[in-house]
């Protein structure tokens, strides 16, 4: 594994020493926060999302502003799934939402308009999702408990569908160092079948023209490249660049375990040691 | 989740006078659809959400977000969502309390208001720090019940909220 990771001495070693949030500008603006919150913490622009920050001080979730829904304490990569997907006034289907905090920034993003179904299979996750969407006052929010492999089967479909999928969750590496003791490879291909099904049971919700944004906290091809793979060979989906700016992001994998991946450059990496957030992939897809 | 009724505009309006009443203000209820499920509770949603959708998804567990509770004679106690939709206009039934009351407040505990704005003894008052609602409480004899939910409170504050 170690051999496809770029500079895995930087990888295995690296530190956050920053928590990060989301301004919910359903709520709040976010100059008003930022303001209030420059008060008593120390804080730093996110350079790819004007709504996020990073902030360092104590109890960031026991304070007024957190207990009125004014922020979100979320991982600063996993802001980025919801801006790739650029969601208007759609129906869109979270797959996989809960605890609900890309949830919660696609209906802001969306300033509640349109109508996202969040749904997950857990009903104990289902609660924190609940809960998440209250909070920030989310009012285009319908919450489903399916299995998200058999969606389809309700009849809904959707014009823009984020899969957030389960994943080995490798790429917490940098907060949890861990995650590498932890690691075993049986995990790592049960995730990879459970994730082909969900991009399968996607599919089957997508509209003609539709988007799907696959992304996972996971480094392992497997769960990411390998997935991709078999959704462009198994579907009617074609692969689309995907351009961040403000974050070093890395292409993925060309090649593993005899498999080449030509798309490669097209989608992203993010490498825990470059940019001090959690490692992530993200792939764009959209139904020809 | 089971809709028991999806309110009209003549009901919505209804809904609407009771706040008036109790809040000197009206929320805004149109620009949401609202509905009903079992003991009175009120929850609004987009527009954009079509009712007729839930005809074929059996496995619904929440739609928008709960605004509030009808009680008898005619008052409503609104969720700390609900709470700050109405706070943003109310002039009645407000209880202003100090910093210090209000991190006891967010951490559940009865408060008393630092100033009272025509607010009525045991009914329900939205509950205010500087210019942040915090939910309601019920104006009791010298202090406000708090009505925080338990998975909504503070266990522990910053020293400096």
């Amino acid at each position: 594994m170690a051999k496809m990771i770029p500079d895995a001495d930087a990888f295995f070693s690296a530190k956050q020493e920053w928590k990060s949030i989301r301004v919910n500008t359903l709520k709040i603006d976010r100059d008003k926060l930022l303001r209030r919150l420059q008060e008593r913490y120390e804080i730093k622009e996110m350079p790819w999302y004007e709504n996020g920050f990073f902030i360092k001080g104590e109890n960031i979730a026991k304070n007024m502003e957190h207990y009125l829904g004014y922020y979100h304490i979320q991982e600063a990569a996993s802001m980025l799934p919801p801006l790739v997907l650029q969601p208007e006034k759609d129906f869109i289907i979270d797959a996989c939402a809960a605890p609900g905090s890309k949830t919660t920034q696609l209906a802001m993003m969306m300033n509640n308009g349109g109508v996202i179904v969040a749904n997950d299979v857990s009903i104990s996750r289902i609660k924190a999702l609940t809960h998440n969407i209250q909070k920030a006052g989310a009012t285009n929010c319908i919450i489903t408990n399916y299995d998200a492999r058999y969606l389809y089967k309700i009849g809904i479909k959707a014009s823009k569908i984020l899969i957030d999928a389960p994943c080995t969750a490798s790429g917490k590496i940098i907060k949890d160092k861990r995650m590498a003791e932890k690691w075993k490879y049986w995990r790592v291909k049960k995730m990879s079948r459970l994730q082909k099904a969900l991009i399968r049971g996607a599919y089957e919700c997508l509209q003609d023209d539709g988007i799907i944004i696959y992304s996972t906290c996971s480094i392992e091809p497997e769960e990411n490249e390998e997935v991709i793979d078999y959704a462009l060979q198994h579907f009617n989906l074609e692969i689309e660049k995907i351009s961040i700016h403000g974050i070093k992001t890395r292409h993925g994998i060309k090649e593993w375990n005899g498999k080449k991946f030509e798309w490669f450059d097209k989608v992203v990496r993010i490498w825990p040691q470059d940019n001090l957030t959690e490692g992530f992939f993200i792939c764009k897809l959209r139904k020809c | 989740m089971q809709i028991k009724k999806v309110l009209s505009k003549e009901e919505i309006e209804e809904i609407e006078k009771i706040i008036e009443r109790n809040y000197g203000c009206k929320a805004g209820l149109h620009s949401y659809n609202v509905f009903m499920t079992g003991e009175e509770k009120i929850w609004i949603v987009s527009k954009d959400i079509d009712f007729r959708f839930f005809d074929t998804i059996k496995r619904c567990y929440r739609i928008g977000i709960y605004f509030g509770k009808l009680k008898r004679n005619k008052k409503i106690k609104l969720s700390i969502e609900g709470a700050i939709i109405v706070g943003k206009e109310a002039k009645k039934n407000i209880a202003v309390l100090s910093e210090e009351e209000a991190k006891k407040f967010m951490q559940g505990y009865d408060v008393k208001a630092e100033k009272l704005i025509e607010a009525e003894i045991h009914n329900f008052i939205l509950v205010k720090c500087k210019e942040d609602f915090l939910g309601v409480g019920i104006l009791r004899q010298g202090y406000i019940e708090n009505l925080v939910p338990k998975a909504r409170r503070l266990v522990k504050l910053n020293s400096n909220i």
